[in-house]
Parts: structure tokens; sequence; C-alpha cells
């Protein structure tokens, strides 16, 4: 008895006659569909991660005084210099805003160490209040230890590098250079991939007695309710005196745009590899279409239907396109990683998390787009094929 | 296709963020090298961990040789030391070498220059946070590690801060008895620093 032998499988060996050319087309889809994954992947990995960047932050906005430096890189680079003051009171009037949840105060102190090195450096301090400053940094975790023993105490917490570079460990001292002034550790952060890594936290009070500066702060950070208007609030927060607003939401903006600048340039290179990849399909497939001019001829004379032939090369279209698009989608969960540090190698600036952020849904996208395009693909070689006449594809051998 | 799994899974793996220990640079390579080496004209960076050298064995025996374990949560096998091997044209005239140590009030480097014999050339801390820094960063004292090498080191316990009597190393004096915690943390980098040093640049030369 004949075995019968189906659709799928008569176009599975037709692909097979010319290995070299079906594979090349395979890889052509499976380079489009991985630019697009990685692509779409993109989309949701920055954006997620400049917002946990941001949530990592603890506040949205920052309020100092107006010209003070607000991040300790820039106090290192002013060589410890530059730091101005705002009253304590402050606090009060920024909690009186509806949009306001939370505010930590913060005191930056820093002091010249002229026996570090060989000519000296700087030691900076970051005083906090214990009661709202973790609760705003819940992501902060402990390597050793935990927050100060009480608000007042002559203790530290020490960022991992900062603990690194001081060999510090639950127990250890710091000295305060010039101050004379000994601080017990007891606490050394794990990693956390922001600012903090190289910070020393200590009490806010402490900080204050330590250098004089009772009653006044350098900082606030506000964390805000997720429903305000942030831009309402930055207007609000600016009527007050001698003040700069630092808002995170200004920032995103600014970064936001600047990577949509470079994602349209990069969706427009995708559009145009797919759309190789596309006429890639159609090359092969036509040309096997034409090169089996006089089989289809036969089939059809042995009672195939035009739709029967259409199948059949729309089909051989579907394996090539589902092919390359799983192969794609494999290359770009398995290099994930390599196509983040290009990215990371691209951009003026990069968040700290997964840029790209690919999953099963993403994958499943990706393959319908593929095979979309391939459907498309597949119709004209397909129809060409389907209205081929059996006697005059027979007759044309001989010519 | 197998092969080409292959290959994915190494660049996959290869490419996994990696967060290694700190070691101990110099602050300013060009302008260090041209001080403590007028006459050089390049050198060459090392970067070398225990850990990839030789593992567990290697630092059971670096331990022993320092008479003492590895400590704490940074002193460990995966520290990366930066070693700096000095040229004058093609010929190797030195090493620079420095470590961290745990100190009193933070952390200590101490900094070693080496001839080619493992001779010290010059000693200084690069960093060293303490109320009597300036009597121990004075170059009176780093002059009482000039020529000394790991053999004398040998007659120094890490552990007592004793030195064997009437040895070379029983006549270097502590500028600053109130700062003991540091003075011994600095002979104990010395002494570690040295052990790295024959370990990776040297070829053990001083191993007994």
């Amino acid at each position: 008895m004949a075995k019968k032998i189906s659709i799928y499988q008569i176009a599975y060996k037709n692909l097979l006659r010319k290995k070299t050319r079906s594979a090349l087309t395979i890889l052509g889809i499976g380079l489009s569909a991985w630019v697009l994954i990685s692509l779409l992947g993109f989309n949701r990995g920055y954006e997620s991660a400049l917002n946990k960047d941001i949530d990592n932050m603890g506040f949205q906005v920052l309020v100092t005084a107006k010209g003070c430096p607000y991040e300790a890189a820039t106090l290192m680079l002013k060589g410890g210099t530059g730091l101005r003051y705002m009253k304590e009171s402050i606090l009060a009037d920024i909690l009186k805003h509806k949009e306001v949840q939370q505010v930590t105060p913060q005191l930056m102190a820093a002091i010249f160490d002229p026996n570090r090195g060989e000519s000296g450096g700087i030691n900076a301090y970051l005083g906090i209040d214990p009661a709202t400053f973790p609760a705003m940094k819940s992501y902060l975790k402990f390597k050793q230890g935990a927050w100060f023993t009480d608000p007042n105490a002559f203790e530290a917490v020490v960022g991992y590098e900062a603990a690194e570079l001081e060999q510090r460990e639950v127990g250890d001292k710091l000295l305060i250079p010039e101050k004379n002034v000994e601080l017990k550790v007891v606490g050394i952060l794990a990693r956390s991939g922001t600012a903090d890594d190289g910070t020393i936290f200590v009490p806010l009070r402490a900080v204050q007695k330590i250098f004089d500066k009772e009653g006044q702060i350098t900082a606030a950070g506000i964390k805000v309710d997720k429903n305000a208007n942030m831009t309402e609030l930055e207007n609000k927060l600016y009527d007050l005196p001698d003040v700069q607003v630092v808002s995170m939401a200004q920032v995103k903006t600014t970064i936001m745009s600047l990577v949509s600048t470079a994602k349209v340039m990069v969706f427009s290179i995708a559009l145009i590899a797919i759309l190789i990849a596309m006429l890639g399909v159609v090359n092969t497939i036509l040309m096997s279409v034409l090169e089996r001019f006089q089989e289809i001829g036969i089939i059809k004379s042995m009672g195939a239907m035009p739709w029967d032939v259409f199948r059949m090369i729309w089909t051989e279209t579907i394996i090539l396109c589902l092919l390359g698009g799983a192969i794609g989608i494999g290359f770009s969960f398995a290099l994930s990683k390599i196509t983040d540090i290009l990215i990371r190698r691209l951009l003026p600036y990069t968040p700290t998390g997964s840029l790209i952020a690919i999953n099963a849904q993403l994958g499943l996208i990706t393959l319908a787009v593929v095979l979309g395009i391939g459907l498309v693909s597949g119709v004209y070689p397909a129809w060409r094929a389907a209205r081929v006449r059996p006697l005059e594809s027979i007759r044309s051998e001989g010519d | 296709m197998k092969y080409l799994v292959i290959i994915i899974l190494i660049m996959s793996l290869v490419s996994a963020p990696l967060f290694a220990a700190v070691g101990c640079d110099l602050n300013d390579p060009d302008r260090d090298v041209k001080r403590l080496f007028p006459d050089s004209t390049g050198y060459k960076t090392l970067y070398v961990t225990i850990a990839e050298k030789g593992g567990d064995a290697l630092l059971r025996r670096v331990e022993e040789r320092l008479g003492d374990k590895f400590k704490g949560l940074f002193e460990t096998a995966d520290v990366p030391y930066t070693m700096y091997q000095i040229f004058k044209g093609k010929d190797i005239i030195g090493y620079i070498h420095g470590v961290n140590q745990k100190g009193q009030y933070g952390g200590v480097q101490v900094v070693l220059a080496l001839d080619i014999e493992g001779n010290i050339r010059a000693f200084y801390f690069q960093k060293l946070t303490n109320q009597y820094a300036k009597l121990l960063l004075d170059r009176e004292f780093g002059k009482q590690f000039i020529g000394l090498n790991l053999k004398d080191f040998n007659d120094y316990d890490v552990v007592t801060g004793q030195a064997k009597a009437g040895s070379r190393m029983a006549a270097i004096k502590n500028p600053a008895p109130k700062a003991e915690e540091d003075f011994r943390a600095a002979l104990r980098a010395a002494k570690k620093n040295l052990i790295l040093c024959d370990e990776f640049l040297l070829g053990n030369k001083y191993l007994k």
C-alpha cells in the first residue's frame, strides 16, 4: 500500500532540496527576529531599569540649598567645599504639601584629611535620619550588622565599596580627621549598584553635633505620592526661599527623550532588516517555484487543485519563517547579556538594571510578527505557483 | 548546530556580570613609576589573584608563609593584586606593588618598590588614617625598610608583632607608639606584599 504523504512533508522535503539556500534564508529571518525581539526587549527593559533606579533613590525629589552640591561625587570634585545649608525647619514647610508622602533630612559633611595619601584627600559623611531614611531606602540590605542603635549615637553604616576601601567591618572604628572623633561601625551594606555603595552614613544628630551644624541640613529627600502631579509640586517647592529642586521626573524625561531618538533610529534599522528578510523570503520561494515549474505542472495534471499548490508553497514559507523566528528568538535569549553590553557602550547614559527585558510573551509576539511577514511574503510566490497551467509548464520543459 | 549551541552558551556565561573585590592600584602610575624608578622607560601592569593562580592550595601556602590567616570580609583569595613590572628598554629593572591592610581607623595601603632581586627600594603609605599618621608617613620611617627583603621579614611574626632578637626587623622602630596597631598593620602588609611578589613575580625565590 502506498504511503500517504502530507502537504507539510512535501514542503519540508522541498526546502531540503536546496539546503544552503534555505539555511541562508532562515539565518536572514533569524537575524531580523533577533533584532526585533532585542529592540522590543530594550523598549521595555530600559524604562523599567530607569524607573527602578529612580525608585532605588528612595525619593523622587531632592531639595537643597541653592548652589549646594547634592551628591558626594560633586562634593569630591569641588574638593569638599561649596556646601550650603538650610534650616531644618524647612521640613515642616515641605510636609505641608499634600503631594508629599514623606520627607527625610540629610546633612552632608566633608573634611580634608591631610594624612590621607601623599597629598591628602576628602572624607565625606552623610548624616541621615534613622527614623525616615532606612524606610525610604528599603532596598538597602546589610552584608553585616544593622542600622544605628540610637539616633544620637556616634556610629556609622558603611556602603560596600567604602567598607572595602576602608577595610571596615562591624565593630571596627572610623576616625573623623581633625575632629578626632571616633565612629563605631555598626553596619556594612551589601552592594546596591547605587551611589550608596560609596557612602558613609552617620546619624543626622551626630553629624550636626560633630560639625557644629545643629538645626541645619544640606538636603531634604521627598517621597512623592504616586498619583501626585510632580511638576505642580516642584513649582510649589520653588516658592520656598533659596532652594533648588532636583526632580528625578525631570531627569527621567530628559533621559527618555534622549533615548527615544536613539530608539527611532534603531527601529528604522530594524524595519529595514525586516524588509530585507521579507524580500529574501520572496526571492527564495519564487526561485524555488520557477525552478519547479514543470514539477508543479505535473502535480496539477495529477489532480492537485490550485489551492493545494498554493498551500504547499505557502507552507514552505511558513516553515522558513518559523525556523528563522525560533532561531532568532533563541539567539536573543542566549545573547541578551552581550546585547546589553553593546547597548551600554552605545548610549551616553544607561541605568543599572538589565536593559533588555525579554520574556516568553515578547518571544511569542516576535514569532507572530515573523509568521505574519512570512504569510504576506509567501502570497505572491504561492499565487504564481497556483496559476501554473499544467500543459504549458510540461511543454516548456523542452524549450 | 551542536557547536553553535556550545558557542552561545559559552558567550552568555562569559558576559555574566562580575563583581570583583577591590585591589590597590597606584594613585597615579605614570608619576609614581617615574618617581620610584627615575631611570625607567616604561612599565607593564599585571592583574593577578590567588584564586586564579593557585586557588586554595596557594592561599594556604601564602597564609603559611605569612604566619597568619587571611581575615575578614575583604582579605580573600579573589582580591586582584595590581603589580607593576618596571622596564628600562627591554629589561625589567624592578617591581612596584601595593596591598590593602586593615588598619585601626581605615584601610592602610602599603606600596613597595623592589629591585629585581626582591630587595625593597622604597616603602610608603598610599593611604593611612590615624591621629599619628604624620609620624608614620615620615620619610625616615619608610627609609628603615630600604634594603630589606622577604628573608628578613621571615624573622618577623605578624601575629605577635615580635621580631627575632638582633635581626634587621628588630631594628625597625615605631615612631608612633600610640599608633601601634597601624605600625603592626604596616609590617604585616609589607610582609604580605613581599610574599605575593615572590609568588607572582620572582618565581618563589625566597620560598624555603
